[in-house]
């Protein structure tokens, strides 16, 4: 059990670390599973892709050969949406390498001579992709704007990278030495032992992770049945259904804003349609209407019901 | 000296057993899978859906007229392409290229058009909801056609027996000088629902596959095993089972005809195809919707349209395909960007993350040999290219 804490706070102290250099600098953070690119505090999932030479493998910065690149950004806060980005790259001429930001290239005198790839600004709702042919190996830095169209105010972010990558360098060595030395320093001091000797600390530290687990969303105080037109729900067919409502005493619930979602959770998807209701029938019966489903397999219905005397959200799960 | 005759012994019996198994016909098929064969037989295709946006679907006139429209090269910038440039009745309606090729360079791979008249969505991203409104955009396409419904409503209206024909199904013609903008478009979503009463008529064919079924069916297990190969039968249990295949390929077209985000590869020199997100945006501003003032919908339900899914779950996704006749609509998947079966059963099997959205096909990880009997299993979908039914009888 100590020994999982241990490594928690570990993981917690590289991501600290990591979270500092990318605050002090705009840029792309490689967060273990995920690329993340911050431009100011909007976030994007950034990746890059060389589909020609490694097809589906994903790159975070460096990439290895001069060839076709496309760059993606997913992203993670909305008002990315709806300003528009713009995404430039230029061959280094900082001087600074690695360590160049967002000041070092706004001193770039000729920026335009320097630039091997320019998209002008341009606003993708929903996932921002350009594409650019590496000519040559050699070092680059790659400058995403995004401007605010309220506000006027333009967000940056610099990330420099080597195409032709050819090692890590010493970055992964200088991160280890960094959380050896903070072990060393905990142990040294004698806190860690102290730290994890009171169980007390452990016991507690475990009910927080409990409670970061997500909280269970079945409720019980109403019960949600359903009908359909031809007894079972079709594949493949646009149909309706009745909703009957009816509280844990078994009185039918009138009255109720009802919102209904649903999917696959195996499949990480959402309803191909958005069903809603469109008519209360009386008597508990709600017409929903819109529903189909296009695959076979475990389903679940979410119905959000709110009503004067509060929320409360039933899952109809059903295989089709 | 007994052990190396025990040692013997054991490799000959550990031969034989795996020789047996690989040789092992497949178990009798179980209700479950032949209620689920059955789904996929094309006995069990349903009538064709109403199209109540279209009021000639079901004219056969119309279906004539709209066979002659879609063989006509003159709606063509250049007097040379027509809708079969592309769509060829011989090749199952595609062309054989990556992407479809005309005036210019189309931005997809063509896709079969048999069949289409059961699926609520048109293209690979559905940014069409019905025949007719998808017929019109090929026309204005600048890599396409190239022409305009201005030069296509004088067509119909010069062509003497255009004319007669158009008159006969719809009423008069609007005096072309003084046409107003709805009247021009009324004539050319007229068009379009001509040539989408022809296309309507254009069904698959029965294939081995089906034969099978039909055999299956009546428990006819001496006609089963004239039919399918112990391969293909272990290639269609995969296909129904392990494969997983039925949760987007199924019913009798073997799609569907939903939008699933399948990690493909992009396009060479092109950033990744955003699909059935962008899709559905110019489909709700499409003046030719189901809502829209030139459908014949007067009641407008318009039901798939209204409660359609829109969002960035649907990025990078695109319509399932059918895999009827797919030895006619290589290069496969919506830019033609994988070459054979073989190599989109790779794909499948691997299931790599997608450059853009989510992949929702989970990894298979199956032996080369099910890919295999898997491919095998697919050959048997393919079927004579049907006769063109308005033809039949016709001038
Ligand atoms: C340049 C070749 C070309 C020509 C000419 C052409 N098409 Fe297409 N067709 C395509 C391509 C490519 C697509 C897929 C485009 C997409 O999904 O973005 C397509 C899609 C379709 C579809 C949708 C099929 C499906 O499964 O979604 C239909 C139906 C169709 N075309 C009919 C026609 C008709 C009718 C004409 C003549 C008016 C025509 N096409 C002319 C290339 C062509
Ligand atoms: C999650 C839904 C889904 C599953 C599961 C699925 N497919 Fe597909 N399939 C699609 C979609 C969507 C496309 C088109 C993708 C594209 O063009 O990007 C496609 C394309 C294809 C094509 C190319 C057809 C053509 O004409 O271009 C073949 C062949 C195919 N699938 C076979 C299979 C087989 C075999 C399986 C089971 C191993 C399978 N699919 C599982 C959704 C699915």
């Amino acid at each position: 059990m100590h020994r999982v804490v241990l490594h928690c706070f570990i993981i917690c102290l590289v991501s600290l670390i990591f979270l500092q250099t990318a605050q002090a600098h705009g840029g792309v953070v490689d967060e273990g599973d995920l690329c993340v690119i911050k431009v100011n505090y909007l976030r994007a999932h950034f990746k890059i892709y060389q589909p020609r030479v490694t097809g589906h493998e994903q790159f975070c910065e460096d990439l290895p050969v001069a060839s076709e690149s496309v760059f993606v950004m997913e992203y993670l806060h909305d008002s990315l949406s709806t300003m528009p980005i713009e995404f430039r790259i230029i061959r280094d001429v900082t001087g600074k390498g690695r360590f160049a930001r967002l000041e070092d290239v706004e001193n770039i005198d000729d920026i335009e001579s320097a630039t091997v790839f320019y998209q002008p600004p341009i606003l993708e709702p929903d996932v921002y992709t350009v594409i650019h042919e590496f000519v040559e190996e050699g070092d680059f830095i790659g400058i995403v704007s995004a401007r605010n169209l309220e506000t006027g105010k333009v967000y940056a972010a610099v990330f420099p990278f080597e195409v032709g990558f050819t090692g890590w360098g010493y970055w992964p060595l200088f991160v280890g030495l960094l959380v050896l030395l903070q072990i060393q320093y905990l142990a040294m001091s004698g806190r860690l032992r102290r730290w994890f000797s009171k169980s007390s600390t452990t016991m507690a530290a475990v009910a927080i992770c409990l409670l970061l687990l997500p909280p269970a969303t079945f409720a019980a105080d109403f019960v949600v049945t359903y009908s359909t037109p031809s007894g079972k729900p079709q594949i493949n067919r646009m149909h309706s259904w009745i909703l009957h409502i009816e509280n844990e005493s078994g009185a039918v619930v009138e009255g109720a804003i009802i919102d209904v979602t649903g999917g696959m959770p195996e499949h990480n998807h959402g309803l191909p349609t958005k069903p809603r209701i469109t008519q209360e029938l009386g008597g508990g019966d709600y017409k929903l209407e819109g529903m189909r489903f296009h695959m076979s397999g475990y389903w679940e219905i979410v119905v959000n019901i709110t009503t004067e005397t509060g929320k409360s959200t039933v899952i109809i799960a059903l295989r089709i | 000296m007994k052990t190396v005759i025990n040692a013997v012994a054991a490799v000959l019996a550990v031969a034989v057993i795996s020789f047996m198994l690989w040789r092992t016909p497949p178990p009798a098929w179980t209700d479950a899978e032949i209620t689920v064969l059955r789904s996929l037989w094309l006995e069990s295709l349903s009538a064709l859906p109403a199209a109540p946006g279209n009021a000639v679907a079901d004219s056969p006139a119309a279906a004539l007229f709209g066979q002659k429209l879609f063989f006509d090269t003159r709606m063509s910038a250049n007097g040379s392409i027509s809708c079969a440039t592309c769509h060829q009745p011989e090749r199952r309606f595609t062309d054989g290229l990556q992407k479809g090729q005309a005036i210019g360079t189309s931005k997809r791979n063509t896709p079969s058009i048999v069949g289409t008249a059961h699926s609520p969505w048109l293209y690979w991203d559905g940014r069409r909801d019905s025949q007719w409104s998808q017929a019109l955009s090929p026309l204005e396409d600048s890599s396409e056609h190239a022409t305009d419904r201005t030069r296509v409503v004088r067509l119909i209206a010069q062509d003497e027996n255009y004319r007669a024909t158009y008159e006969s199904l719809f009423g008069a013609l609007p005096e072309l000088a003084k046409a107003d903008e709805p009247a021009v478009n009324t004539v050319f979503a007229n068009v379009g629902k001509s040539i989408a009463a022809f296309e309507r008529t254009i069904m698959p064919t029965t294939s081995r596959f089906d034969r099978f079924v039909a055999a299956v069916a009546d428990g006819d297990v001496e006609a089963q095993a004239l039919l399918f190969t112990d391969d293909e039968k272990w290639g269609l249990r995969i296909f129904i089972g392990a494969g997983n295949c039925t949760q987007c390929h199924n019913g009798p077209l073997f799609t569907n005809n939903e939008f699933h985000n399948t990690g493909v590869i992009s396009f060479s020199g092109e950033v990744p195809d955003k699909g059935r997100v962008v899709g559905i945006k110019q489909l709700l501003t499409n003046e030719f919707n189901c809502l829209g003032q030139y459908s014949d919908d007067a009641n407008q339900q318009c039901a798939e349209l209204i409660f359609a899914r829109t969002g960035v779950e649907l990025i990078g996704a695109f319509r399932t395909p059918s895999l009827r006749n797919l030895e006619h609509t290589a290069p496969f998947m919506h830019k033609g960007q994988i070459a054979t079966i073989a190599a989109v059963l790779r794909h499948y099997n691997e299931a790599p993350d997608a450059m853009i959205g989510h992949n929702e096909a989970q990894p298979l990880g199956l032996s080369a040999r099910e890919l295999r009997q898997l491919e095998a299993f697919l050959k048997t979908l393919a079927a004579p290219v049907a006769r063109l039914p308005a033809m039949i009888g016709g001038d």
